[in-house]
């Protein structure tokens, strides 16, 4: 690795050197209380697999070019230098990461190993070794926001066949009208994904509680925080913030993905608006009576995975569990589980990397949790969840459904 | 040349370790406060305490630790207990506190007993870490500051406990301490006759030689955890 490399790689390592940052690569004693606190480990047992085992490989690194002790002793920190090698186990650690952040719940410190390895993800872009999917998935969401007027129309004609949809599972006369765009003056903003069904079961949520409500023309999911790169997260998380604020909308309200709800509830600082999760949402039409459901209309045993970032990330626990409370007749807490519970494997945009192998070794213990509780149904409000639950239900061969929390809910309104 | 060795150890090499120690942990301070704040939090949810009660539960219950390791975590707390011990023990040998005084005991506070829980706590530290999977993450700098940190609280302890027990009639009197701390504190360093004639003395040396060696390593190293810990908890908890 030559000079100027290392030079990109230090310069952009130091762009990252906020005030956490600076204490979580200071103050670990590597007490090791953290070690099976991870996923990963528990499917694949290996000392990199390990929370303070992908923060050394962070740290050590770090300590060669920003503390004395790793410049002059670096045998006492065991400090080593940025060759193609070390950087091949920078991408292993932060792509291994789910960013869940099990781990700081389990460090006696609270170290948030999740944002230690955003630095460890700039570093791969410095390198060019960030994973080339995410890398295509930031670009075109930038490009996205930046020329949104070219995305319009065939955006708009893609929801109008969305809207006989939901026109049919409403039982209405007219499909027009039923998904809102550019509804100035709408008291909710709703962002969703690519998928269909993260607009067509929100679609029939919001018009069966009469929500005054308009579809954002982008999608939730910030690629630009999955691939590491602090520009275009903020970029992508701040075109739907610009699309509320000329709507003028009350509450932004974020489908079912876990880090983008993160990011625009708890990320961005103050808002002039109130950001909540669908799960919110729907929680509180339900008690409100702005819609009904069908009162235990499952029999069949449920388990509700947390999703971390909606979760012990982002503080919503009650609201899903109370939701599946009206739906199922018995329902079955996954051990542990909310701040506790272990993350599937799916977040931090590793669903979206060729990795499927990996996936279902780390995604053991999620099996093993799911078995432990007998359930048929597992229920989540995630969509990567979801795409890992799927793939670790066909990796294991699980006599289980996977399904989102607004289809189930969707499916089952008393209209 | 025993004697110059032992006046460096207890004048300069003191005022060196306290310098390093204070410019280190100013230099770190100032290094956190002058990096850039995040935008948002980094808070864990749920949220059941006011933060203050939650930093405190967490600095000083240490839950997580409760959760995965009760031996680790008896060793931890009493570990911990006993440094809060060591530093008022130590003020005692520096100044006449009577507020600590409310329980009558002759300096050092616990009898002994802190210097015997920390020897115990750093020694199982230290095993600890011979075994996997904690020997696994292990660096030199774990190795060496716990053995080092043992040295010192060792010959410290036999300082404490011979002149506590009376063997061999060894005794350095409470004011003898003083005078030789007063004297550093006025920059007016002297070894009182009572000290550096004492059959403690070489004991003293290597202890305070010790000490020396881990006040000055202590900012620079993961030590410095005693400050920052209380950061990242009140980053968790906000």
């Amino acid at each position: 690795m030559n000079r100027e490399k290392i030079g990109t790689i230090t310069d952009l390592m130091k762009s990252r050197l906020t005030k956490p940052m600076q204490y979580y690569l200071d103050l670990c004693t590597r007490c090791g209380l953290c070690y099976d606190s991870c996923h990963v480990y528990y499917g694949i047992p290996k000392r990199e697999y390990t929370p303070v085992g992908r923060a050394e490989t962070l740290r050590r690194i770090f300590r060669k070019y920003f503390r004395p002790s790793g410049r002059f002793f670096p045998y006492w920190g065991e400090a080593r230098e940025l060759d193609d090698r070390a950087m091949e186990e920078v991408r292993e650690a932060a792509f291994s990461c789910t960013g869940c952040r099990r781990c700081m719940v389990n460090c006696p410190f609270g170290i948030d190993t999740g944002y230690l390895m955003t630095m460890a993800k700039l570093m791969l872009i410095g390198n060019e070794t960030a994973p080339e999917e995410l890398v295509i998935l930031a670009d075109s969401a930038v490009e996205k926001g930046k020329s949104i007027g070219e995305f319009k129309e065939g955006f708009k004609s893609v929801v109008g066949d969305l809207e006989k949809i939901v026109q049919e599972k409403l039982g209405r006369s007219s499909p027009d009208g039923l998904i809102p765009m550019d509804n100035g003056g709408a008291s909710v903003l709703y962002a969703g994904l690519a998928g269909a069904h993260s607009i067509v079961n929100p679609a029939v949520i919001f018009n069966a509680a009469g929500e005054s409500w308009s579809l954002s023309f982008f999608e939730a999911v910030n690629f630009g925080a999955f691939l590491g790169d602090p520009e275009k997260m903020q970029f992508i998380a701040n075109r739907i913030v610009k699309e509320a604020i000329q709507l003028g909308v009350k509450e932004l309200v974020i489908t079912e993905c876990g880090t983008a709800y993160r990011i625009q509830r708890h990320m961005l600082g103050t808002l002039p608006f109130k950001v909540s999760s669908i799960v919110e949402v729907i929680d509180r039409y339900l008690r409100e009576g702005r819609i009904k459901v069908k009162a235990g209309a499952i029999s069949e045993p449920v388990t509700y995975h947390d999703p971390c970032q909606l979760g012990r990330n982002g503080g919503v626990f009650e609201e899903p569990r109370r939701i599946i409370g009206e739906l199922c007749t018995d329902f079955r807490e996954m051990t542990p589980n909310r701040e506790h519970n272990w993350c599937c494997g799916g977040g931090g945009g590793l669903v979206a990397l060729d990795n499927e192998k990996f996936r279902v070794q780390s995604g053991l213990v999620k099996r093993d949790q799911i078995s432990a509780t007998g359930a048929k149904l597992v229920v989540t409000a995630c969509e990567n969840c979801v795409s890992q639950l799927d793939t670790i239900k066909s990796g294991y061969g699980m006599d289980v459904e996977v399904k989102y929390l607004t289809e189930l809910v969707a499916d089952n309104l008393l209209l | 040349m025993l004697d110059l060795f032992a006046y460096i150890v207890m004048v300069p090499m003191v005022y060196l370790a306290f310098i390093l120690f204070v410019a280190g942990m100013v230099w770190k301070l100032v290094r956190v406060f002058r990096s850039p704040s995040i935008t948002g939090t980094l808070g864990l949810f749920p949220r059941e305490l006011p933060r203050p009660l939650a930093v405190a539960r967490d600095a000083f219950l240490v839950p997580s630790a409760f959760r995965k390791d009760r031996v680790f975590w008896v060793f931890i707390v009493a570990f911990h207990a006993a440094v809060l011990f060591l530093i008022l023990g130590h003020c005692e040998l520096v100044w006449n506190i009577p507020a600590l005084q409310v329980i009558p005991h002759r300096v050092f506070l616990g009898a002994g007993s802190v210097g015997m829980v920390m020897m115990i706590g750093t020694l199982y530290f230290l095993f600890r870490r011979f075994g996997a999977p904690v020997r696994e993450i292990s660096v030199p700098e774990d190795y060496f500051l716990l053995i080092i940190l043992f040295l010192s609280i060792l010959f410290g302890s036999i300082l404490h406990l011979v002149d506590r027990l009376g063997i061999g009639a060894m005794h350095v009197p409470v004011q003898a301490y003083r005078e030789y701390f007063a004297g550093l504190l006025t920059l007016n360093p002297r070894l009182p006759v009572m000290v550096s004639y004492s059959p403690h003395y070489a004991v003293m040396v290597i202890h305070i030689f010790f000490s020396n060696l881990f006040i000055m390593l202590f900012p620079f190293s993961k030590m410095i955890h005693a400050v920052f810990a209380f950061f990242a908890y009140s980053t968790a908890r906000r």
